[in-house]
């Protein structure tokens, strides 16, 4: 199918799929996550359909698009505000278990990361562990059919909302500490595993902590082998990195900013769209994210030839979310006072009563604040800059 | 020219810094923000027996004849310690207000309560859709019967919620939308008839309310200054408000300084404290120059004001543009820094950065001092 016709027949899904409350949690995400409920009803939706994860092998449910089908599908999705899938499973999980999981463990696993019936959330960072993931301290030690979990992952993000998490535990201490970590598979309901909200600066989603204390797992959850979660969690963070569309979140992004420059003033009664010190800011920001969504769209033309992008996966999360930044900092100076006034209600998708002050305005300040930590998770700007000076240019 | 403090105003820094380090922890300030009023009543009685409410207006007026330098001075401390505490709109603004501008009544009426720390005033300028320019004023004031009847709306009311009285400006000729010309500043009180408000918290900790009149009436008696000329009234004001507000932000960075030199000292990563690794070194070192380069503008900006100097006005954006730059810059990399623990609101840093976010866009933003340091 030729990619316009393609894009014709999203957009007639996109119209008659996505209800207005749905919608509206997307036209109200104030970062990477959407509200759970609306994200889960989305789901179930494109679950239906047979949409729900097109970057899966048909085999497992996929969709069997090509690379450029799967981008236009993202990009319609976003520009017509369909929230953001819930997508630990379906992007993470997933595709590490159809490389290194048991035959048992895809059968088990994977149709309920399709349904939506299985939400899983990622135990990586710990307290002591952040940059340097590879001295986590979880322990697993084995105990006949089983390993004993104890310790604590931190900034799980909607493990209130999840019924699994895959963790990365320690079951040696010998050798490099990369060479002692474990990848396991564990039940949110399992008896010592409690969780704790983090408050963040108004984020409306949460991040949480989770606490083990001998937490029982049956050893056949481990996933690959013991001692080699490492290359497992390696090529995991690979597909965080490579497998998310940074250009596509700042057109959203860039429409906003459109529409609060087309309808707020600057100074001496001139809209925000025609001052000229904004236009030219603007267009700055803009022309880098316009080199960002060619860099992206080399990385899948080198991916479909069967070529390793692998350099360039750094260089566009640590530009994507800069990109980000900068646009959220363009988008405050135009509603300026008007962003301070702090409504968390009119944030949920039920919302029904009045906004104050004007709507456009309404995710400014909590976008600007949320977005901060693009830059710290999933590898910092400061450890990807590193990754692109050893790798890539062989300091 | 050196800039120098003298013995009182060394005195009133140390003082000021040493109260709030021993009565103002972030646990209580956090505990404030959490409650339905905007700021602890008891904080605010125990400033205005310090004398601090007095600080800067003049003796005639109760006051101890303070200048820019004196609400520097405080408000540097109020941002170290993140204070909640209504001095930029009750002091700053609205008794700045009617110290210039207030009849002999009205002073009277006000402006010791003011002090005293019994009554609290708001500024309520700002318009919708184009908060940036105070000169967007659209709300009419009628002649009506001697007075004047008031209608339109104001957004963004800072400390509105706890207001008793409310400083309004309107237009009170049929002047172009964008003049200086014709505006006017009104005293109502906020039982006047016809007045309504919606509260609610601003992101920074603060309270605001939207503001409407719906014909309220006022008598000639509650104009601030001459009819029509509330801008070129209102303009020094503005200009210590700036002072204030970059005095409140040289002293959230040096907050958020010092933290982040300590967090990067104690965390350990790869086997060595963060602030072994020459790139966040160099990170913070650039910290350190915008926060210097800030605190000079500020203190020169001050000292100009105070001294009626013909480069103040020119100063004051100059330093407002820069504290955008700085503040920025610094809170942004205080967050980054830190990592995760940065963005969590049981952590004060975050509460700096909200608070810098807030400040940046107040009173005009970068761009807009940019283009007027141009022009002056």
């Amino acid at each position: 199918m030729k990619d316009s016709s393609f894009r014709g027949e999203v957009q007639a899904f996109l119209r008659e799929s996505l209800t207005p409350e749905i919608k509206r949690a997307g036209e109200l995400m104030t970062s990477v996550f959407s509200d759970f409920d609306a994200g889960l009803a989305w789901h179930k939706i494109l679950y239906k359909k047979g949409w729900v994860a097109p970057d899966w092998p048909l085999e497992y449910g996929g969709t069997g698009w090509s690379l450029s089908q799967r981008y236009i599908f993202q990009e319609e999705c976003k520009l017509a505000n369909a929230p953001a899938l819930f997508a630990l499973g379906l992007q993470m999980l997933g595709p590490m278990l159809m490389q290194c999981g048991t035959e048992a463990q895809k059968q088990q696993y994977l149709p309920k990361i399709l349904s939506g019936e299985d939400a899983w959330c990622q135990g990586y960072s710990e307290p002591g562990a952040g940059s340097d993931l590879a001295s986590l301290m979880t322990a697993a030690v084995r105990e006949g059919d089983d390993y004993i979990i104890n310790g604590s992952k931190i900034w799980t993000s909607y493990a209130q909302h999840s019924n699994r998490i895959f963790c990365l535990v320690r079951t040696s201490k010998e050798g490099k500490p990369q060479a002692g970590i474990s990848f396991i598979l564990i039940d949110m309901d399992t008896e010592g595993l409690t969780v704790e909200p983090i408050v963040g600066l108004d984020a409306p989603h949460g991040h949480m902590h989770i606490h083990f204390v001998d937490v029982r797992v049956p050893a056949a959850n481990l996933v690959g082998e013991e001692n080699q979660g490492w290359q497992v969690a390696k090529s995991l963070l690979e597909f965080e990195r490579g497998g998310h569309n940074y250009a596509i979140d700042h057109k959203k992004q860039m429409a906003k900013i459109r529409r609060q420059a087309n309808s707020q003033y600057s100074a001496n009664r001139v809209l925000w769209k025609d001052n000229p010190v904004f236009s030219a800011k603007f267009a700055d920001v803009a022309v880098d994210a316009l080199a960002l969504e060619f860099t992206e769209l080399r990385v899948k033309g080198a991916f479909e030839a069967g070529e390793n992008a692998g350099p360039l996966s750094s260089l566009t999360k640590v530009m994507g979310t800069e990109i980000g930044q900068r646009f959220n900092e363009l988008s405050l100076e135009i509603m300026a006072e008007h962003a301070f006034v702090k409504q968390l209600d009119a944030l949920t998708p039920s919302f029904e009563g009045e906004v104050i002050g004007p709507a456009c305005g309404l995710t400014t300040m909590p976008e600007y604040i949320n977005n901060r930590s693009a830059t710290i998770y999933g590898g910092t700007a400061e450890i990807q800059r590193d990754i692109i000076a050893k790798r890539v240019l062989l300091l | 020219m050196f800039i120098e403090y003298s013995e009182e105003q060394t005195m009133l820094r140390d003082s000021a810094e040493k109260y709030l380090r021993d009565n103002y922890s972030f646990e209580n300030r956090q505990a404030t923000v959490k409650e339905s009023a905007g700021f602890n009543a008891d904080q605010w009685q125990t400033f205005a027996d310090l004398g601090w409410l007095a600080m800067t207006f003049q003796e005639d007026a109760g006051g101890f004849g303070g200048g820019a330098l004196e609400t520097m001075i405080l408000c540097e401390q109020f941002g170290k310690y993140l204070v909640l505490e209504p001095y930029l709109e009750s002091v700053v603004l609205v008794g700045g207000l009617i110290e210039v501008g207030g009849q002999t009544a009205i002073r009277e009426q006000y402006l010791s309560g003011l002090i005293a720390g019994q009554l609290q005033g708001a500024l309520a300028y700002l318009e919708e859709g184009s908060v940036g320019d105070p000169l967007q004023v659209q709300m009419r004031a009628e002649s009506s019967a001697g007075g004047f009847l008031l209608s339109g709306k104001k957004t963004v009311v800072l400390n509105g919620p706890e207001a008793d009285f409310f400083l309004v400006t309107a237009r009170t000729e049929a002047t172009d939308q964008s003049s200086g010309q014709g505006i006017s500043l009104f005293v109502l009180d906020k039982n006047a008839i016809g007045l309504s408000r919606k509260n609610y918290k601003t992101y920074d900790g603060r309270s605001a309310c939207e503001l409407e009149l719906n014909n309220v009436s006022v008598g000639p008696d509650a104009v601030l200054g001459e009819v029509g000329d509330a801008y070129e009234l209102a303009l020094p004001v503005f200009h210590r408000a700036v002072v204030a507000v970059c005095a409140e932000a040289v002293g959230a960075m040096d907050a958020l300084m010092a933290a982040t030199v300590d967090y990067t000292k104690q965390r350990k990563q790869f086997g060595q404290p963060l602030s072994s690794f020459q790139v966040l070194r160099h990170r913070m070192a650039d910290m350190y120059m915008e926060i210097e380069l800030t605190r000079s503008l500020l203190m020169a900006t001050a000292w100009k004001l105070d001294n009626s100097a013909p480069d103040a006005a020119q100063c004051v954006s100059a330093l407002k543009a820069k504290m955008g730059k700085a503040g920025r810059f610094v809170s942004h990399n205080a967050i980054q820094l830190h990592g995760g623990i940065g963005t969590t609101d049981e952590f004060n840093v975050g509460h700096y950065f909200k608070r810098l976010a807030a400040i940046s866009v107040m009173f005009g933003s970068r761009d807009s001092h940019l283009s007027r340091y141009n022009q002056l």
